[in-house]
């Protein structure tokens, strides 16, 4: 009997009631780094894609305007040409050199440079 | 034990309806409520990360985790007994419902005097409500060393408490 008047007693205390629960830093941090990483790769990606469009027209380009510059020699239809009108042929060899060979016309060109030496 | 993990929800859930006792037994070990509180939130947000598997008896399990985390505490420089320094640093683990501040300080005060192990039985079976079954197998004692540990706890408790307690018998 004694035990339960002091058991109520004791009960008329109660413990203090602590604050609410914090949120983690922990999945805070992860969450973050987690969409600091997708920014990151989205980011990375949209650079890669976009550094790699710009690149290929250039390509292309290059490629379109060395072709048709390129004179087209073959042997057989050079000997006729020879054999027919040789003028002609001096013609296209001169233009195929001038394609093919260094500038030596121009200000920066081999012999100059060389010449200056 | 199964796989299955304690969900957020659960956690929260448990936090609320055992927090302030968790809390009043973590202040068994470490004396001030401030210090008590952080090593029952540091056992929560631990189970919130979703790393640990649901235990059988989950209630059991955060009691244990509550002594053994504030064991720690203490050994790492947390104060040790519960009393007066507490109560008048705004620190102290029970208020009285009435809010009579004095009787507050005399129950802390005389809890601060019993031997630990004392202390720890009267708080799971007045403030978490276990009977002393549950606190033998919580703790992984004897039924009997429970019993004798509580009745000596009691008889200690109203030596110190008599005075509000015939106080309180002559309010009723």
């Amino acid at each position: 009997m004694q035990d339960e008047q002091l058991e109520n007693f004791l009960r008329d205390f109660q413990p203090r009631r602590p604050r609410v629960l914090p949120r983690d830093r922990h999945v805070w941090l992860r969450r973050f780094v987690a969409a600091a990483a997708a920014i990151a790769i989205f980011l990375g990606g949209s650079l890669w894609l976009g550094m790699r469009k710009a690149a290929r027209p250039r390509v292309e380009l290059d490629v379109k305007t060395q072709e048709p510059s390129q004179p087209r020699l073959a042997l057989v239809p050079l000997t006729r040409l020879a054999l027919e009108d040789p003028a002609r042929m001096d013609q296209i060899l001169s233009a195929a050199s001038r394609e093919m060979l260094p500038n030596l016309q121009g200000s920066d060109s081999t012999l100059r440079v060389l010449a200056k030496e | 034990m199964g796989d299955r993990k304690l969900s957020a929800d659960d956690v929260r859930s448990l936090y609320e309806r055992h927090g302030p006792a968790l809390v009043a037994y973590a202040c068994t070990f470490v004396g001030r409520f401030s210090d008590a509180e952080d090593v029952v939130h540091k056992i929560f947000l631990t189970l919130l990360r979703g790393n640990t598997v649901a235990p059988d008896e989950p209630l059991a399990y955060l009691y244990r985790a509550v002594r053994n985390g504030s064991l720690n505490a203490r050994r790492n420089g947390a104060r040790d007994v519960p009393g007066e320094d507490a109560f008048n640093a705004g620190d102290q683990c029970f208020s009285r419902r009435d809010g009579d501040r004095e009787s507050a300080l005399a129950l802390e005060k005389a809890l601060g005097e019993l031997p630990e192990e004392q202390r720890e039985t009267v708080v799971l079976r007045i403030w978490s409500g276990m009977t002393l079954e549950e606190i033998a197998s919580t703790l992984g004692i004897p039924l009997n060393t429970v019993a004798s540990r509580y009745r000596y706890a009691l008889e200690k408790l109203r030596d110190s408490l008599r005075p509000y307690l015939n106080d309180e018998r002559g309010k009723r």
